[in-house]
């Protein structure tokens, strides 16, 4: 069932560790509403945060891959909304 | 007390201190500091490839077979873009490989300058880790973590790209002395080793299936212990093979799109299965959404994001396949399966017709696994014979199998087994390959004759994409298009390079054939001239369910 989950990744500020931050989503045409990267906390370190519609068991695959990024230090989700209305005009 | 040194000496010497003794390599204008300093480190073995796809295959095969990282160098651009499938294929089986390439100089990059590709953005997805080294004096230390991370957690390839002036820059050098932060092998919590164990103990048709983790993590003894404690019988994946004593009798074989057909009933009749180190690909699942429909999976691996990711799991442990399977020995209660396993050994059938007698898979491969004591390393390219030789192969030591897995990349087992031959200097290794794959490579017969390395070389001719062949007759009305694939003279060729070569037309030459190449104190080629339209059997179609394999041509 689809919903929206709010991604916190806090990671290196490093363009490296960003660019591969971004390529988990591209590489799984995963739909991303809104992407926002700002400092976070001490130097060096970024805060990632994006909404993604999806259903959970993606949402958590998504996450588990961020895990693995060399220079992602933490990772939270929630889940903020009820399901978005999928009936198109 | 520091010294000035280049970028390219700190890198050369960097990798000496990191333990590093052969580099699989191709010189070029983008890395030609490092070539220039290289002599001065007598201890850097460099093998001259032919292209740098063997290159990073050859690393690759050595890191396979040695547990250490697995060096690759190329120059920027082509070079460098030649050693993507290698990292890829890397990449997808957790292997330890170092790529070193040339970049143009800082000022050059983002100008399209000659020979400037972007190789960090291109090897994002399929690397584990990139550097692009913006001072010589990072260099010592992005080299001792490339290392570390390459080989830490769960394995895979890193890249260091290092722009020329980077390589001709000055710099005070200090060894990079810090601690190499390998993660401790973490043991599993003690409810979950729990929870594992009762299903385990209340299970009546339990299975453990073992991959390529429990190779990586040196895990033998432990799954042996736990498969005879718990009297689990024991499925090897295509990458696990070799983790368990073929003819023991507890192991059943290889499940899967082309698994035995008892293989495949036993993970669709299985009430638990218990996997370690593996990821339950697409190739090993079939329909997932027919998979195994009445176990309760524990699935136990290093990389969290495997845990659940295809098959769901009743208890997921996030761990070394070592230090967890241990636990699990410790925390089950002896038992036997004898019911289970006599269930199982009612289905299984003897090898198909076509595997045996004459110029068969069985046939030859029993010819190299006498002539070889059954000690030999076996690195097979992709394709029927892969699937052969891991079905039939009577493998005896662990890790003697060594073959691309995840990737399926043609062209890999010749170059792969150049590394292999390095890892384990005077031991037998055949690389094994179709007609297909071996022409992809078979260049890499020069770098085997100047570089003095014994891999014997053996050539499934069929004079076809054989697999793909069979796909066609399967699945495409018999339309064999682009399959048929004309080989030059192999006994030709080897002469050509100044090695012996063999072709085998006749059972009663095998044997004899097989020997001589096998005893040659250097490289040589046998070509086995096999039936032409063989198949390989069973086989699940692609997305069909274990349950519904085909047994014979139709």
């Amino acid at each position: 069932m689809t919903a929206s989950h709010t991604v916190n990744v806090v990671l290196d500020d490093a363009l490296l560790t960003l660019n591969r931050a971004v390529g988990v989503l591209r590489r799984r045409n995963i739909a991303v509403a809104g992407l926002a990267v700002r400092p976070c906390g001490p130097a060096g370190v970024s805060r990632m945060t994006f909404v993604l519609n999806t259903d959970a068991a993606t949402a958590d695959r998504v996450v588990q891959q961020f895990h693995k990024i060399a220079g992602v230090r933490d990772v939270e989700v929630t889940t903020t909304q009820d399901p978005p209305n999928e009936e198109q005009p | 007390m520091s010294e000035t040194l280049s970028g390219a000496h700190i890198l050369c010497q960097s990798l000496v201190d990191a333990g590093v003794e052969v580099l699989f390599g191709y010189p070029g204008g983008a890395i030609m500091p490092f070539y220039h300093a290289l002599p001065e480190y007598p201890r850097l073995r460099h093998i001259l490839v032919r292209h740098e796809q063997a290159a990073a295959h050859a690393a690759d095969g050595y890191a396979r077979a040695s547990g250490r990282v697995g060096v690759c160098v190329a120059t920027s651009g082509p070079g460098a873009t030649n050693l993507v499938t290698g990292l890829a294929t890397a990449h997808m089986d957790s292997s330890p490989v170092v790529a070193i390439t040339g970049q143009v100089s800082r000022p050059m990059i983002g100008r399209d300058a000659f020979q400037e590709t972007d190789i960090v953005g291109i090897t994002l997805p399929i690397t584990k880790q990139s550097y692009l080294v913006q001072d010589a004096a990072e260099l010592a230390d992005v080299v001792r973590e490339a290392i570390a991370v390459a080989q830490h957690g769960r394995p895979g390839p890193v890249l260091i790209d290092v722009p020329k002036d980077v390589q001709n820059q000055k710099v005070e050098f200090a060894p990079s002395v810090g601690a190499q932060h390998a993660p401790p092998l973490h043991a599993a919590p003690d409810d979950a080793i729990r929870r594992a164990a009762d299903l385990i103990a209340a299970a009546k048709r339990p299975l453990l299936m073992v991959g390529h983790g429990v190779i990586l993590a040196n895990a033998y003894a432990e799954v042996r212990a736990l498969a005879e404690k718990t009297g689990m019988p024991v499925i090897t994946t295509l990458l696990g093979i070799s983790a368990f004593p073929e003819g023991h009798p507890l192991h059943l074989g290889m499940p899967g799109m082309h698994g035995e057909v008892h293989v495949n009933r036993a993970i669709q009749r299985a009430d638990v299965i218990v996997g370690i180190g593996l990821r339950f690909d697409d190739r090993v699942t079939g329909n997932l959404a027919a998979f195994a429909p009445r176990a309760q999976v524990v699935h136990i691996d290093l990389d969290r994001a495997e845990i659940g990711r295809n098959v769901p799991v009743a208890v997921g442990i996030i761990g070394d396949a070592r230090t967890v399977t241990g636990q699990l020995v410790a925390a089950t209660a002896a038992r036997n399966c004898d019911a289970w396993r006599g269930e199982i050994e009612g289905c299984r059938r003897p090898p198909d017709a076509s595997f045996r007698g004459g110029m068969s898979p069985e046939a030859i491969l029993t010819a190299i696994s006498d002539a070889t004591d059954g000690t030999c390393t076996i690195v097979t390219d992709v394709g029927q014979h892969q699937m052969w030789v891991a079905k039939l192969f009577p493998y005896r030591r662990p890790n003697t199998h060594i073959t691309s897995g995840g990737l399926g990349t043609m062209g890999f087992a010749v170059p792969a087994a150049m590394g292999v031959h390095l890892a384990r200097p005077g031991e037998p290794v055949w690389a094994i390959s179709g007609d297909g794959g071996f022409q992809m490579n078979m260049a890499e017969m020069a770098t085997m004759v100047q570089e003095g390395l014994t891999v014997k070389l053996a050539v499934f001719n069929n004079g076809y994409l054989g697999m793909v062949r069979q796909w066609q007759q399967f699945f495409h009305g018999k339309r064999y298009s682009c399959t048929p694939i004309w080989s030059p003279d192999y006994v030709k060729l080897a002469a050509a390079y100044g090695i012996p070569g063999y072709r085998v037309q006749e059972a009663s030459e095998l044997a004899d054939v097989v020997g001589r190449a096998n005893a040659h104190p250097g490289p040589a080629l046998v070509e086995f001239v096999i039936e032409q339209e063989a198949n390989v059997f069973p086989m699940i179609p692609p997305g069909g369910s274990l349950s519904e394999p085909i047994e014979a041509a139709v």
